[in-house]
């Protein structure tokens, strides 16, 4: 195998990760915020729906996520109205919310595009130039679709509103002390709306570059349990956006290290081969879970006057 | 005259106990000759009763319009049970759960046949044909064991043989000498397909290179894993991918249309499983298909039931009655002429395919012809 096919193998990674990456940064500020985001698939799938819808009625790639943005936000609105403002249990909503988009999108799909099945053209990559010459890791990290830069943008752009910022400060403390929140005449449940509605859309994000850039299709069910992937790594992140992005594509590489074992031709299980992306998850649970720490008010509900 | 005494009401009372269970065993005995002989002679016992067929379901885990498994169950069904003047009730995307529920509702339908269309459903269909006295198929594997007089006929696909002739389109027209195989999941007919493959692949070509990869265990709708995986097959060379999947079969397709071609190729081309896609080509890269059209299998399970062989041995698809490589513009006619030759001597026994059953002997076959 040559350089060009483990420079797939490392785009590969990428294309893996990336879904997971935009999914696992809105998980975090979610929880950050207090709110357990369980139907995260939920929205990415109805992201990656309408995300394709968009970008294959108008053809274009942005308009597209533009769509995925817009369909993850209105997912989140449910969790809003159900979970942030009406105080139901986090849990069963977001199980709703998966259950309910899974069926939707597959309905959707089947009434739309089930005689059809349109597929979108490749969203062209930019090179950066003078690095996409770099043997190997020029071609497969540095000549991305602009989407890839932006998400990578956003990690840091999340990390600094998280930390740097009033907002940010106000996200943790609804997620850690929401009663001294309140009584600091901050509008816990306006910061919450905020923190999940920026979880839909990044999920939503999550999935429409499943959809527009990773698959070029969409098809029911597609998100395949990487919303509950990205949830466990926005969880080992501890509120850290730099680690969402190297949870992500620890895990990105791991699947496309399994792909890349077996076109050399291992001869290893493939059962055990596919395992890897997963024990890669486990061990890293394992390593890190017993330090990570969750938000003190997590998955409770907020309501002015209790404590 | 003596008065009846109590032992003369007793021996009475058995008598017509004796009648009365008489003629109670000789009904049942009627409605019994679908399953047992009674070693009695007479037409009734030594052929069991067949059953007159008037309404048929189908149940399929996914949608029926998948341009594949589900679909092809779904109007092979209908095809069948219209061509033999009989309903057809579709009951698509019941999931791959338990399908109790779904059958006891159908029931209540009265169908003299459900087909039970995924190789998850063998169990729960065994179990309730059994408790509802209704007749079942029994999709994959269709080993002899899961059949039940009357009630369970199991299916199973010489998928191998139409592999094989796959594999001799794929070596007839690849330019990379390179062909790879992308499986979805861990499946018994991906592994059948990928025996077959290999072997009609090195029928024509022994040096041939061919890569294996699977997308997961179960990726059958991984879209997106199909067309990563897909593109990394294309980089490692394979200008002919051979995609074994439900929904995932999209990301390999869209992989092969929007991929650089491997050095010394023009184009990467796309052959499908059990499904016929070419009517979604714009891109020109649907090379062929191996079809699944269970028409007339489905036909002959109805035609067992009413003939009151249903259950007695398992029906196989095969290159004779469904199962088939399909036919497109953009393979030349000597390339077909070649295929069609293999066909010839598959189904008169000059060509033997071999069967693998997982991927691991898929795996070390492609590993013993390196």
């Amino acid at each position: 195998m040559d350089a060009e096919f483990w420079a797939a193998v490392i785009a590969g990674a990428i294309l893996a990760g990336m879904p997971l990456l935009l999914a696992a940064l809105g998980e975090m500020v979610s929880e950050q915020a207090g709110i357990l985001n369980i139907g995260l698939e939920g929205m990415m799938l109805f992201g990656a729906y309408g995300g394709f819808v968009v970008a294959n009625w108008t053809g274009s790639s942005w308009l597209g996520f533009l769509g995925a943005l817009i369909a993850g936000m209105a997912v989140a609105m449910l969790m809003v109205v159900f979970c942030v403002r009406m105080g139901r249990d986090q849990i069963v909503v977001g199980i709703a919310i998966l259950l309910s988009m899974q069926g939707l999108t597959s309905l959707l799909h089947q009434v739309q595009f089930g005689e059809s099945y349109p597929r979108l053209d490749g969203v062209p990559s930019i090179p950066i130039p003078g690095l996409s010459k770099i043997p190997v890791i020029g071609p497969s990290v540095f000549d991305q679709p602009l989407m890839f830069y932006i998400g990578i943008v956003l990690i840091f752009v999340v990390g600094w509103v998280l930390n740097k910022t009033n907002l940010g400060l106000n996200i943790r403390a609804a997620g850690w002390k929401p009663v001294a929140l309140d009584n600091a005449g901050v509008d816990v449940l306006k910061i919450r709306t905020i923190a999940v509605l920026v979880t839909g859309g990044l999920a939503g994000l999550g999935g429409g570059y499943m959809a527009i850039i990773a698959a070029g299709v969409f098809v029911p069910f597609m998100t395949h349990g990487q919303g509950f992937i990205a949830i466990v790594i926005a969880m080992l992140a501890r509120g850290r956006s730099v680690w969402v992005l190297i949870g992500s594509f620890l895990f990105g590489i791991a699947l496309s290290i399994t792909t890349a074992l077996q076109l050399v031709g291992v001869q290893v299980s493939t059962d055990l081969i596919n395992m890897l992306p997963f024990l890669v998850v486990i061990l890293a649970l394992a390593l890190f879970a017993r330090q990570s720490y969750l938000p003190a008010a997590l998955a409770l509900p907020f309501e002015r006057g209790k404590r | 005259m003596k008065h009846p005494t109590y032992r003369h009401l007793v021996v009475l009372m058995l008598i017509l106990a004796l009648v009365l269970s008489s003629v109670a065993l000789a009904a049942c005995g009627g409605g019994d000759d679908a399953s047992t002989d009674t070693g009695d002679g007479g037409d009734a016992t030594e052929s069991p009763a067949g059953i007159e067929v008037t309404k048929v379901a189908v149940i399929t885990p996914e949608k029926g319009n998948d341009y594949g498994w589900n679909q092809m169950g779904v109007e092979s069904a209908q095809k069948a049970a219209a061509a033999m003047g009989a309903e057809c009730i579709v009951q698509d995307g019941a999931g791959y759960g338990d399908i109790t529920p779904i059958i006891n509702q159908l029931a209540e339908e009265e169908p003299q046949l459900i087909f039970a269309w995924a190789s998850g459903y063998q169990t729960v269909a065994a179990n309730m044909a059994q408790q509802l006295q209704i007749a079942m198929t029994s999709a994959d594997p269709g080993t002899e064991e899961a059949n039940i007089p009357m009630l369970v006929n199991a299916v199973e696909e010489n998928a191998q043989d139409g592999a094989y002739l796959a594999g001799i389109l794929a070596a007839n027209m690849t330019k990379t000498d390179t062909i790879a195989i992308v499986a979805s999941a861990d499946d018994l007919n991906w592994a059948k397909m990928g025996g077959g493959y290999i072997a009609g692949a090195r029928s024509v070509k022994p040096d041939i290179k061919i890569l294996y990869v699977q997308i997961g265990q179960a990726g059958y709708a991984d879209a997106a894993g199909g067309k990563r995986v897909t593109q990394n097959a294309i980089s490692g060379g394979a200008d002919i991918i051979f995609g074994f999947g439900d929904g995932s079969s999209f990301g390999m397709m869209q992989a092969c249309e929007t991929a650089t071609p491997p050095a010394g190729a023009d184009n990467v081309y796309f052959i499908d499983v059990i499904g016929d896609k070419s009517s979604l080509d714009e891109k020109g890269i649907y090379l062929s298909s191996v079809v699944w059209d269970f028409e007339q299998v489905d036909t002959q399970l109805i035609e067992m039931l009413e003939a009151g062989t249903f259950g007695e041995e398992s029906v196989y698809l095969g290159l004779d009655n469904g199962l088939s490589l399909l036919q497109t513009d953009l393979i030349p006619e000597d390339v077909w002429t070649a295929c069609e030759e293999a066909k010839a001597g598959i189904m008169d026994g000059s060509i033997e395919v071999p069967l693998t059953t997982s991927a691991e002997e898929v795996k070390a076959m492609i590993a013993a012809g390196e």
